[in-house]
């Protein structure tokens, strides 16, 4: 009971667990939807599925992004201050090293990823007493300061007399006029179309653009999900990864590439960097996502560590087993060569 | 050679304003109408480039660069009279008095007249601020602060540099120029939209007999003394009580 309770501590999805207080098979679910494939308890598939928010699989982003703090503390376009100096002890500099990995790590948290939100088709009230009131239509916002955005009621009167709840699109328009948010924009800029940002790609400013997109959408609207997959397919024709790595979004590129089952670019240019250990936790989230594939199934039933997972996907899932075996071997010897 | 390029630069900006002159004098202002140009319409050596044969050869080289402004920073011309250096750095403002006025003039195109010493924007007719036109524009801000150049260094006159700023947030907004965002922070939000603001509103619940809609409708007790009063006065419209 104990160990249970500590798992539904660790487990992300909380609200999952809080509403399935009373039952217990859910909590049960919950639990080992973190922990191994192997000891599945539900019989549906989409439970087996790791998701995004899953503690072993934001760890395994987290690895892969890497910590270069020369790429995350680069100097912004700002007002530049004159340098300041300090003389520290060697334990002083150890603490400011780690003090400047935390701050490095807040500013690598990766954006979320959500499911599109619904749109919202609600009416109010119908009035036909009010028609032909007016030409125009009236947004009724509530403009109280302490509630979440999300919370908050906007309504739209239209000039036929029905009383309907505003659309998203209106929300985020009307919410940026009451209560602005600094870089956002009220209507999108024309940065977002696509025949600008391939003139941004051509540029290799991707990570601008994501700057940009995550700063003007919502992370659940459609043109945020558009112009990040936008983005992640630009980089994955062009073998392009390495502008993104040590930043908030190697995550949600690494993400996209195994759900779409096509992380054989990403593989060949993390051994071609000789990230052995990278590659070796790439292969290992492809099985925690897709449990169903040959690889996983294989590297379950062989109780695969490390360069062996790399081999059994080779062997099975990828288009390009050739590179990854010869690369796998080459790293095999040079480890021997060098205990010798 | 950068001395024989200072005189070329010191000659082309004394004989432009004589230039100037002969062309208004010899020419009819034609209205040429570009739809993808920020530039002011006022410019008088404009001419449509398909027009009649009276344009004299400089005319047409004026013309060149209506449509693509950013052709003329690569041409043989532009190296000639400013090399490497931006458009804005050997010119020198004229002003009574050690200090110069915090502000520059307003314009230096009024209708047809061109003032004397032009600001470096307005003594070059090739040169527009257009949003596309990157490589002018980023001889007018800092790369490292993003930071404008104030007019008061660079030259220019107010018009052109109200032109400019619009042009550099344009080109910001079309990701043509660099942008620096601040970082945005997912943590704090709530992402599951189960809000009644924002997620379909639930159909009231059905009443059951002996239920009230609000739960304190049963125990609010009216005032005794109030409710003989209102039974006084309306004592007339009653229903007889049983």
């Amino acid at each position: 009971m104990a160990a249970l309770s500590v798992t539904r501590c660790l487990v992300r999805s909380y609200f999952c667990v809080k509403s399935a207080h009373k039952n217990v098979q859910t909590c049960l679910q919950t639990t080992t939807r973190v922990f191994s494939v192997s000891a599945s308890r539900s019989s549906s598939e989409s439970v087996l599925k790791a998701q995004f928010t899953d503690k072993e699989v934001q760890d395994i982003l987290t690895k892969i992004t890497g910590l270069n703090l020369d790429k995350v503390f680069r100097p912004l376009i700002q007002q530049l201050t004159p340098p300041k100096y300090k003389l520290l002890t060697d334990t002083e500099l150890e603490e400011a090293v780690h003090k400047a990995e935390e701050q490095a790590k807040h500013l690598l948290e990766m954006p979320p990823i959500l499911p599109e939100r619904k749109p919202i088709d609600d009416v109010l009230a119908e009035d036909q007493m009010l028609e032909g009131m007016d030409t125009a239509k009236y947004v009724f916002t509530d403009i109280n300061f302490n509630i979440p955005h999300r919370e908050r009621f906007i309504v739209v009167r239209e000039p036929s007399g029905t009383l309907r709840k505003a659309s998203w699109n209106e929300r985020d328009r009307i919410i940026q006029i009451y209560f602005p948010k600094e870089g956002r924009k009220v209507t999108a800029p024309p940065v977002f179309k696509e025949e600008n940002l391939r003139v941004v790609f051509e540029q290799e400013r991707h990570e601008d653009v994501l700057n940009h997109c995550v700063v003007q959408f919502e992370p659940d609207s459609a043109e945020f999900n558009k112009v990040f997959i936008l983005t992640y397919e630009d980089i994955e024709k062009h073998g392009k990864y390495d502008l993104l790595r040590s930043t908030r979004f190697f995550g949600g590129l690494a993400w996209h590439m195994v759900n779409e089952r096509r992380i054989d670019g990403l593989l060949v240019d993390m051994l071609q960097r000789d990230l052995m250990q990278d590659a070796v936790k790439l292969v290992r989230l492809f099985n925690l996502v897709h449990p169903q594939s040959e690889s996983a199934q294989h590297a379950q039933g062989q109780q695969a560590a490390d360069l062996d997972l790399l081999k059994i996907y080779a062997q099975y899932e990828s288009s390009r087993a050739g590179f990854i075996e010869l690369a796998v071997q080459t790293y095999e010897q040079t480890k021997a060569l060098g205990s010798i | 050679m950068a001395a024989s390029l200072q005189r070329i630069g010191i000659v082309a900006c004394r004989t432009f304003p004589v230039i100037l002159q002969r062309h208004l004098q010899a020419q009819r202002i034609r209205d040429v109408k570009i739809t993808s140009i920020v530039a002011p319409v006022l410019r008088v050596n404009y001419c449509a480039s398909s027009s009649s044969a009276d344009n004299t050869d400089s005319a047409e080289t004026l013309s060149r660069y209506a449509d693509t402004p950013w052709e003329y920073l690569k041409s043989e011309e532009y190296i000639e009279r400013y090399g490497s250096k931006p458009v804005w750095s050997n010119y020198r403002r004229n002003h009574k008095g050690g200090i110069p006025p915090q502000k520059t003039r307003k314009t230096c195109i009024r209708g047809d007249k061109i003032c004397g010493n032009p600001c470096p924007i307005c003594r070059d007719p090739n040169i527009i601020i257009h949003y596309k036109n990157v490589n002018l524009l980023q001889q007018f801000f800092c790369p490292d602060t993003g930071v404008v150049h104030d007019p008061t260094v660079t030259g220019v006159c107010m018009k052109q540099q109200k032109l400019l700023s619009k042009a550099i947030e344009t080109a910001k907004d079309f990701g043509l120029l660099r942008a620096q965002f601040a970082h945005v922070d997912f943590t704090k939000e709530d992402y599951s939209n189960t809000h009644g603001a924002v997620a379909p509103t639930p159909p009231p619940f059905p009443l059951s007999s002996g239920e009230l809609w609000y739960s304190w409708y049963g125990s609010v007790k009216p005032d005794e003394r109030e409710l003989a009063r209102v039974k006084r006065i309306y004592k007339d419209y009653l229903k007889p009580e049983v």
